[in-house]
């Protein structure tokens, strides 16, 4: 079936399968393999992309669900001169990146995160990632980059 | 040694870029023209005959394209190291709930599912065995009968003490001892005696990329694989070994990004590559093959359970006296790296103490359930998660405080391993446990909290562990690395490693190595994927070898490049090299002129002259005696502490741990960032196997095969965390490094689970303290216990239900 | 061999109950999908179709009305856990609801969802039966009503009526005066799968005896219910720490006197004892033992 959705801020239309899920739409059919597959129940947070301003695990959902909505995947957070933003640039700075596999969910996690709470505790943070599983680096180097770029965005000097 | 410019500086990771774009692509994300879709069957029951399997109605499945049995290998793709007792698609039995049988390769996903169905398989059942204990019965269901031992075998131990005798005896696999005089005889005469049972689970790697493979046949009949392991050279000779091609013809190639390992992607990954090889030679397609969560843990291996029993005296003034340890791995269906994690835990089971007497004995045995390997760590986590709780124990007994107790009896510069050897340099191991007390305000908490109120509900307690855990594969075998550094197109220099960085940042540290021993900045050098046609072999990534045997190896050959450098920089100048001075980038002559590397770059190009250097290095040769149990292990130790601050409800067995202090001495820091992500990201595995992590086989089956139910920490889980470290330098360390990556879990566990008991009072001598161990004292799953009632132990089934 | 199915997005819930009705082809009702998908991932589709109701306009409200709150089934768990008027009025509902899964899953779960698929660890179904909440179900026959512990009656097993679809829950504002309380005990202190929950209510009259009391335990018996045993125990009281002992020490063995004793027991009966005292000196103002 066809699917009409903004995806990274443009106009894209799908032919897919009704019972394909937005995860494999999304790797399979549009090669963003950025979004990445580590369970296929929702426990991971590997797949995690942004939906009308919200993260949710694209694993699942059906491709079909995104019709006429907005999709952003790591592929569509970038700076603008198309390198990273500052959160990417943040993670790089602070360490929080071993093999690279939860990365992406990550920063998706993290970008909506931000938005919801401009200054968030570290706390707020966990919280915000906890549905984001990491095994290499016990997640603390991963706080420490989303703190530091809230820190920034408010204007401190770091 | 003079002031270090790279080495230990604050550095980027060198890859992180593309990480935080998405852009690296990982062996899940390749993808090649052509391409089929590849599924294995497994089995689906934990031990039986194969009466009968057909692929042939798999080909008439629409599709469908190849499918493939062990039949279609040589000698039935037998394989595994050092027991030969596996098979990449099974032969003739299937030994594990998950076991793989027979693969298909198909235009779709859909297609080589609906050829899976198709597939005709008939297993007799056979009786199982799930329990180390049940296995070494007389009557116990044998695993391996093909591997008894045959009576014309001289003993290999006799012609040559470093073989590790590995010969099935029924379900027995082998025995790994340490000897240090009569400890029995001793524990007789110690006033302070602690004699208990313990036991640790299966835990599972939980890698967030699971395995993968993409293999591609070449024109000349061989093949291609794509495949994130721990060594493309043994995947490359398995491969050359079980398809019956020569190397020239299996060409290994790791993808630049592999998602994690932690030990976890050797066996079950050298047969994914096997299928999809064997598959992609069948079909004449690139064939890719990704296992599903629920397969990968399935078809994995994973850490050892073990019990223990442990016998530690001392006298009535906390010097600690004898030790007999007895441990039972569980080695599951197949060998895999038992033997080696045996031989490690032997070694590290009586912890970093001095002993007068001491035996260990770690048997390794065939069960049923699932199979297990290597796991970071490597056996040391098993057996001090446990040696730290009897230390403890024994601490408690003598009514000394658990620091003291470990700073009074703990491994000192200059003293005496139990089983010979003696620490000649660096060992920071009390410089360890005294900065991680200040650190965490030991002696006030440990007083606070023990004064709180009995009837308190909320208890806090403040539990401490510290390790000791031998540097690389020590007298597992031979332990060298081939480097290579040279010259590229873009005028950066390649650093070529046979070692696999799946996430550890090894790439990082042989860069900065490299820049340190050249004088240049670090954006000079780059990293080459690691392929078996451009690599040296290196021996497998394991034991936290690459800082020390690559970084080695980086240096040495960085050294070699520095002087071609020099030397043509010299030409150039028309001096002499040792005239000449560096400066970064720059080359001055003593008349004033200068050149800078570009220059000396362009220049050995017009000249012909080829800028690359290759360097091989080994650890210093070591000596073992598995017969004797006595040797030197390991040429040195990473040594470290740590002390976590827990908090347990009492009415519902529930633990918060509070805060973590991590003090490891590592030698140098080359990788500073890295170093301490390896720390807390090591301390979180070991907070998950501490509280949570269990993979719950039940009669075989393995019941928890996804994150839903087999639960790892996450960020809410995890407590804030100080690390520091204590840098005694090794005199043959790369810039006095030892490594970092595994020792980090091993105290966690036990240092929570003291905390629990100084919170509770109830010691948890199985993990993980879960909800239930914590608050009834066994976990209601559990189908046999040990159950120690005044010194006598029984094995007593529990009810279930 | 895998499942196919097919898909259909709908507006209203007639447009769901029509598709639902249509015979020879077995249709499920799919909003969040953090249930469903997973399913299907395990066990295959058991389904020929999906109707996709998690736009449906009219059920995606939360409405306040004179003496009841409206909670449309496909409101999400982050909506119920972020809306004012819950946090004020039902703050057992919100903390329930925001205990689930991770930001990922609360943002897609709905509450229609989890009372649904009536997992036996559905966190908003022992917060809605506390509450009192009536299911509002469109069928093809017309409206009906059943109260939410009634709808569910075991574990994945509902009276739901063929081809009926829940429109939205009716909870009855709680009399002034009224403190309520939600507590999940997991495994994890996040994304945990609840080993136990319990959801209490209670409200003390002028001379402080105890006028009403609610306690529902949650991932405990098949049906989730009211324990009695344990509102008995303190109503018409005043609350002692004796007495809310002696109701948590009732709510366990109600619970055995209900189940059974399971190879759960053991570890349910001493946890669900602490944690029906914990709630009951929450709810009746008892200072907390420490």
């Amino acid at each position: 079936m066809q699917i009409q959705f903004t995806l990274n801020g443009q106009a894209t239309t799908v032919d897919a399968p009704a019972d394909m899920t937005l995860l494999k739409m999304l790797r399979e059919e549009l090669d963003l393999t950025g979004t990445k597959c580590g369970c296929e129940i929702g426990e991971c947070g590997a797949c995690s992309i942004i939906l009308d301003g919200e993260v949710v695990n694209s694993c699942l959902m059906l491709a079909a669900q995104v019709d006429g909505r907005e999709v952003i995947t790591i592929e569509g957070i970038r700076g603008e001169d198309g390198g990273p933003n500052d959160l990417q640039e943040a993670f790089i700075e602070a360490g929080a990146v071993q093999c690279g596999f939860c990365t992406p969910g990550m920063i998706v996690a993290a970008t909506v995160l931000l938005e919801k709470h401009g200054y968030p505790t570290r706390e707020q943070i966990a919280e915000g990632i906890s549905g984001n599983l990491c095994r290499c680096t016990g997640y603390q180097q991963i706080i420490d980059a989303v703190e530091l770029t809230a820190r920034r965005r408010a204007g401190e000097e770091i | 040694m003079s002031e270090l410019k790279t080495v230990g500086k604050p550095t980027l990771r060198m890859d992180a870029l593309e990480k935080v774009l998405g852009t690296a692509r990982f062996t899940h994300d390749l993808k090649a023209p052509g391409m089929l879709v590849a599924k294995v069957l497994r089995s689906p029951v934990p031990h039986g005959e194969i009466v009968k399997l057909d692929v042939a109605p798999a080909l008439e499945v629409p599709g469908v394209v190849a499918a493939i049995t062990s039949e279609d290998y040589v000698d039935h793709s037998n394989w595994g190291f050092p027991v030969k007792d596996d098979y990449m698609l099974a032969y003739e039995r299937v030994r594990y709930v998950g076991d793989p049988i027979a693969a298909v390769a198909a235009e779709s996903e859909e297609a080589a599912q609906a050829g899976i169905d198709a597939i005709v398989l008939e297993i007799k059942e056979l009786p199982g065995v799930y329990n180390v204990h049940e296995a070494l019965e007389e009557d116990a269901p044998l695993l391996h009968p093909e591997l008894a031992a045959s009576e014309n075998e001289e003993t290999d131990a006799e012609a040559d003490p470093q073989y590790i005798e590995v010969q099935a005896q029924g379900n027995l696999s082998e025995t790994l001892i340490v000897r240090q005089g009569d400890p029995v005889a001793a524990l007789e005469k110690c006033e302070m005696v602690v004699d208990q049972h313990y036991s640790v689970a299966h835990q599972e790697h939980a890698y967030l990329e699971t395995e993968a493979a993409l293999a591609t046949p070449t024109p000349d009949g061989g093949v291609i694989v794509y495949l994130g392991d721990q060594s493309p050279f043994i995947t490359q000779s398995n491969l050359t070994m079980t398809l019956g091609l020569p190397a020239d013809k299996v060409r290994v190639v790791q993808p630049k990004y592999i998602g994690g390992s932690f030990g976890g992607k050797s066996d079950n990954m050298y047969e994914t590559g096997g299928q999809a090889a064997m598959l992609a030679l069948r079909s004449g397609r690139p064939v890719k093959l990704v296992l599903n969560r629920e397969e990968s843990m399935l078809g994995s291996y994973k850490r050892d359970a073990m019990t223990m029993h442990y016998r530690l005296g001392a006298d009535a003034d906390g010097t600690l006296k004898a030790a007999k340890i007895d441990c039972w791995s569980d080695s599951g269906a197949y060998a895999s790296m038992t033997p080696f994690t045996g031989w490690r835990a032997s070694i590290h089971a009586m912890g970093p103490y001095r002993y007068d007497a001491c035996d260990v004995d770690v048997r390794g045995v065939y069960t049923n359930n699932g199979y297990s390997g290597a796991f970071r760590g490597f056996g040391s986590p098993e057996v001090q998660a446990v040696s730290e709780q009897a230390v403890d124990e024994l601490a408690e007994k003598c009514g000394i405080d658990p620091m003291d107790f470990r700073l009074k009896n703990c491994i000192r510069l200059g003293d005496t391993f139990p089983y010979g050897q003696k620490l000649e340099e660096s060992a920071g191991l009390d410089a360890c446990l005294e900065r991680v007390r200040e650190l965490s305000d030991w002696d006030k908490k440990r007083a606070e909290y023990a004064a709180q109120p009995a009837d308190a509900e909320i208890r806090r307690g403040i539990g401490v562990g510290c390790f000791f855990h031998g540097c690389s594969q020590g007298a597992e075998g031979a332990d060298n690395a081939t480097h290579i550094i040279r010259l590229g197109a873009n005028n950066r220099f390649e650093v070529i490693s046979g070692l696999t960085d799946y996430g550890q940042g090894s790439r990082t540290v042989f860069c900065l190595i490299a820049a340190e021993a050249m004088g240049l900045p670090l954006e000079r050098f780059e990293w080459i994927q690691n392929d078996t046609d451009v690599s040296k072999d290196c021996g497998p990534t394991v034991a936290s070898r690459s800082t020390m045997l690559g970084g080695n190896a980086t240096r040495v050959a960085a050294e070699r490049l520095r002087e071609q450098i020099r030397q043509t920089a010299a030409l150039l100048l028309r001096c002499e090299e040792d005239q000449l001075t560096q400066e970064d980038e720059e080359f001055k002559a003593p008349d004033g002129n200068s050149v800078t590397l570009d220059d000396v770059i362009s220049y050995s190009r017009t000249l012909n002259i080829p800028m690359s250097a290759t360097a091989y290095w080994e650890m210093p040769h070591i000596h073992w005696s598995f017969s004797e149990g006595r040797g030197t292990p390991y040429v040195a130790y990473h040594f470290g502490a740590q002390v976590a601050d827990v908090e347990v409800d009492t009415r519902t067995g529930k633990t918060k741990v509070l805060q973590i202090w991590a003090v490891h001495d590592v030698g140098r820091v080359v990788f500073p960032e890295g170093a301490v992500g390896q720390i807390i990201g090591g301390i979180a595995q070991g907070l998950g196997y501490g509280l949570l992590e269990r993979v719950d086989f039940q009669e075989g089956q393995l019941t928890n095969p996804n994150f839903d139910t087999y639960l790892i920490p996450t960020a809410a889980d995890m407590p804030p965390v100080t690390v520091e470290f204590v840098e005694d330098l090794l005199s043959f360390g790369p810039y006095g490094a030892k490594n970092v990556a595994e020792p980090s879990m091993v105290p966690t566990t036990p240092a929570i689970l003291n905390g629990i008991y100084q919170a509770t009072g109830e010691r948890v001598r199985h993990t993980p303290a879960n909800l239930e161990r914590v608050l009834l004292g066994r976990d209601l799953k559990d189908s046999v216990v040990t159950v120690c009632r005044d010194g006598i132990c029984e094995r007593a089934r529990c009810d279930i239900g | 061999m895998e499942r196919r199915y097919g898909y259909e997005r709908v507006d209203t819930c007639e447009e769901a109950v029509t598709l639902l009705s249509e015979g020879g082809m077995e249709s499920r009702l799919l909003a969040g999908g953090t249930d469903l998908l997973v399913e299907v991932h395990k066990d295959g589709a058991s389904w020929d179709r999906l109707i996709d109701v998690s736009r449906v306009a009219a059920i995606r409200n939360i409405t306040e009305e004179v003496g009841a709150i409206i909670v449309g089934a496909a409101v999400t768990h982050t909506e119920i856990a972020s809306s004012d008027l819950i946090r004020e009025q039902l703050p057992a509902l919100a903390e329930a609801s925001a205990s689930i899964g991770s930001p990922q899953i609360r943002n897609r779960g709905t509450v229609g969802g989890n009372i649904a698929n009536a997992a036996a660890c559905a966190d908003t179904l022992p917060a809605l039966v506390c509450l009192g909440a009536v299911a509002r179900i469109v069928t093809p026959e017309g409206e009906t009503e059943i109260g939410v512990g009634d709808l569910v009656t075991g574990v994945n097993r509902t009276t739901m009526p063929a081809a009926g679809i829940i429109r939205d829950f009716r909870i009855p504002k709680p009399a002034d005066g009224t403190e309520m309380a939600f507590v999940k005990l997991g495994r994890r202190q996040a994304q945990s799968i609840s080993r136990l929950s319990l959801a209490c209510m209670g409200r003390l009259d002028a001379e402080g005896k105890v006028a009403d009391l609610r306690v529902t335990p949650g991932a405990c018996t098949s049906q989730t219910q009211r324990f009695d045993a344990a509102e008995t125990i303190l109503l018409g009281q005043t609350p002692t720490e004796e007495l809310v002992q002696k109701a948590g020490a009732a709510a366990a063995a109600q619970m055995v006197e209900i189940a059974g004793r399971r190879w759960s027991t053991a570890y349910k009966e001493p946890a669900l004892t602490a944690l029906v005292e914990r709630g009951l000196r929450q709810v009746l103002g008892i200072a907390e033992v420490k």
